[in-house]
């Protein structure tokens, strides 16, 4: 059974250099954030995500690294397997495996990689997480499915972790189901079926309402494992201060909801100190999340709220 | 001529601090460069690993040896060669190949092309490479990729590119290397798609000497820009090298003198392997050594004798 302590993690989007990244990487880590997580598009200014995780294990101790997420159809589930359990082995056992079915229209489209439909890439992920498992566990793997073929393959390195932990997020029935049997990690995320992530859509599913809709779908999914998964957020939003108020009606304005929905929606951390720390504590009393990820960009201002939440 | 240097291939690795430990210590010797492989048997996985390697060191270079082109898209292969280089403050060397090892395509359950479309498809991955790495936008319809209006990120911090690593064994790979990369590997022909006793034979003096010829022909004027390296499999710091080439000639169906000045064996005193160095580069151009991991400890005197000269 998962214990719902808080932990938080930082979306890294900034590193423009070896020292950049290396000060964000030690930083995180002595901040109390206990996971960085680098993401996998080709169309933002992201780094390779198991090339930059690499170097953030090496230059910290305790600091976890996390994909946030890996695009399923960027490589090969064997070719991803080998570098995810080589990345686990060489940081000691540190990696939050974070995979999705792929989702950014400009990624695939600009690289010339065939966009299916979105049933067909979550059955793809279903394969390539099967897969990923398979050649993490001992012995010669088999696996011949719709998508993918792996014949009498025995994956090394192994990883340190049994198991790696898998995080899975999503905003829709079928992906976060998939979440809930698989990961150890569920992300209650937008829906992305737009494939742009600042759509009106999108924000739309991130309403209270709809993410009580969506705690449903994992808990429907998961069954008994429900207690043993850790849940988390992505916010996008974050902001330590006295006029709360100003800023939401801005948020709620922009994205088309209404103030009350934008205070507690799980992406806006809008507040003071105090009144952020009685969200966060209100939102895993609703919805048994624990695990909150932020932007690099917060790493400062959020780090009171780390410094009183993380382990409680 | 160009300077010798000298790289270890490494596949295996134990624990964390034991990668960590082999990078400083590489770095300490005067090794120039760590290299990995990138097959699916007992290796680990190149790209962290290097990343690794990179991050616990500040003049090591780091490279593939060499990353398959089968495996990954080559618009996702440059973002990660862009990045350990930005991570590493330019110290990659980016070794690239068509692919040609049986089992890895058998057990990935991907289509083993015959050579002719894997050599095709290299070379329109090279091109998506190389625009990747000037960061500018660009579209590119080949018969195997289409990227249209990309522009890569990170661009790497070596200008205007890390060194592209080319190593081969036939005439076409070998002319591809010797106009496009900055390091030519000569390797034996693997179009067996295997290491066993053709490849060995394909590494004798005369092959050798004829894969040198076509370099050079298909290089022209870029010859001098280019080193040459070899990777090494029979290596020995010993004595009494005779010995060693009495019983490895018979494998090669050559007299023991000739299996000695194989291009794929180093075997002699420190001396010996330094003088045969010498005239290797005479001869070959070759300047950049690469042995093994468990060669580390005996070549290590010769790398202090020889690197940077």
């Amino acid at each position: 059974m998962h214990d719902r302590r808080f932990r938080f993690g930082v979306a890294c989007s900034k590193g423009r250099s070896r020292q950049e990244f290396t000060e964000l990487a030690r930083k995180a880590e002595s901040l109390g954030y206990s996971t960085l997580f680098v993401p996998d598009h080709f169309v933002d200014h992201d780094l390779a995500p198991t090339v930059a995780l690499a170097h953030a294990a090496a230059v910290t101790d305790d600091l976890r690294v996390g994909t946030f997420v890996l695009g399923n159809d960027y490589k090969h589930p064997v070719v991803l397997a080998r570098e995810l359990a080589t990345l686990d082995l060489l940081s000691d056992g540190r990696l939050e495996l974070g995979i999705g079915a792929g989702w950014m229209t400009a990624d695939y489209e600009k690289a010339g990689i065939p966009l299916d439909r979105p049933g067909v890439r979550i059955a793809r992920l279903a394969e390539a997480i099967t897969i990923i498992k398979g050649l993490f566990a001992p012995g010669p793997f088999t696996f011949h499915g719709e998508h993918y073929r792996v014949t009498d393959l025995d994956g090394m390195p192994k990883p340190v972790q049994q198991p790696v932990p898998f995080f899975v997020g999503g905003g829709a029935p079928k992906i976060l189901a998939l979440a809930a049997r698989e990961a150890q990690i569920v992300g209650v995320n937008a829906n992305l079926r737009s494939g742009d992530g600042t759509s009106p859509d999108a924000a739309r599913s991130m309403t209270p309402e709809a993410t009580d809709q969506k705690i449903g779908w994992v808990r429907d999914a998961a069954r008994d494992r429900f207690d043993d998964l850790e849940l988390q957020a992505l916010v996008g939003f974050v902001y330590v201060t006295d006029d709360a108020k100003r800023i939401l009606e801005g948020i709620a304005d922009a994205f088309g909801v209404s103030v009350d929905d934008a205070r507690v929606a799980p992406p806006c951390l809008v507040g003071t100190e105090d009144e952020i720390v009685a969200s966060l504590e209100e939102r895993r009393e609703r919805w048994q999340m624990s695990y909150h990820v932020i932007d690099d960009g917060s790493i400062d201002t959020f780090a009171p709220i780390v410094a009183r939440l993380a382990g409680k | 001529m160009k300077p010798f240097r000298f790289g270890v291939q490494v596949s295996q690795v134990g624990s964390a601090s034991e990668w960590r430990d082999k990078a400083r210590k590489l770095e300490d010797l005067g090794f120039s460069t760590l290299f990995m492989p990138d097959h699916f048997g007992q290796e680990l996985a190149p790209l962290p690993a290097i990343a690794m390697a990179a991050a616990h060191t500040t003049t090591l270079r780091v490279g593939s040896l060499v990353f398959d082109n089968d495996y990954k898209h080559p618009a996702i292969l440059a973002k990660e060669a862009a990045t350990i280089d930005l991570l590493s403050d330019g110290r990659l060397e980016l070794g690239l190949g068509a692919g040609w090892m049986r089992t890895d395509y058998d057990q990935l359950g991907l289509p083993y092309d015959p050579p002719a479309v894997r050599v095709d498809r290299f070379e329109e991955a090279l091109h998506v490479i190389k625009q990747c790495f000037t960061g500018e936008q660009f579209t590119y319809h080949g018969e195997h990729y289409r990227i249209t209006d990309y522009a890569s990120w990170p661009e790497p911090v070596q200008q205007p590119r890390p060194p592209l690593l080319i190593g081969g064994g036939g005439k076409r790979v070998l002319s591809i290397a010797a106009r496009e990369a900055d390091i030519v590997g000569i390797n034996p022909n693997l179009r067996a798609g295997e290491i066993g006793l053709e490849a060995a034979k394909d590494s004798l003096r005369e092959q050798t000497d004829r894969k040198v010829q076509w370099i050079r022909d298909a290089a022209g004027d870029r010859i001098d820009e280019i080193e040459i390296q070899m990777r090494f499999f029979i290596t020995s710091v010993r004595p009494d090298r005779m010995k060693l080439a009495e019983a490895l000639a018979p494998t090669f169906g050559v007299s023991p003198e000739e299996a000695l000045e194989s291009g794929a064996a180093l075997v002699g005193t420190e001396d010996e392997i330094a003088e045969q160095l010498h005239r290797r580069r005479e001869k070959w151009g070759l300047s950049y050594v690469v042995v093994g991991d468990d060669n580390v400890d005996e070549f290590a005197p010769i790398v202090a004798k020889l690197a940077g000269t």
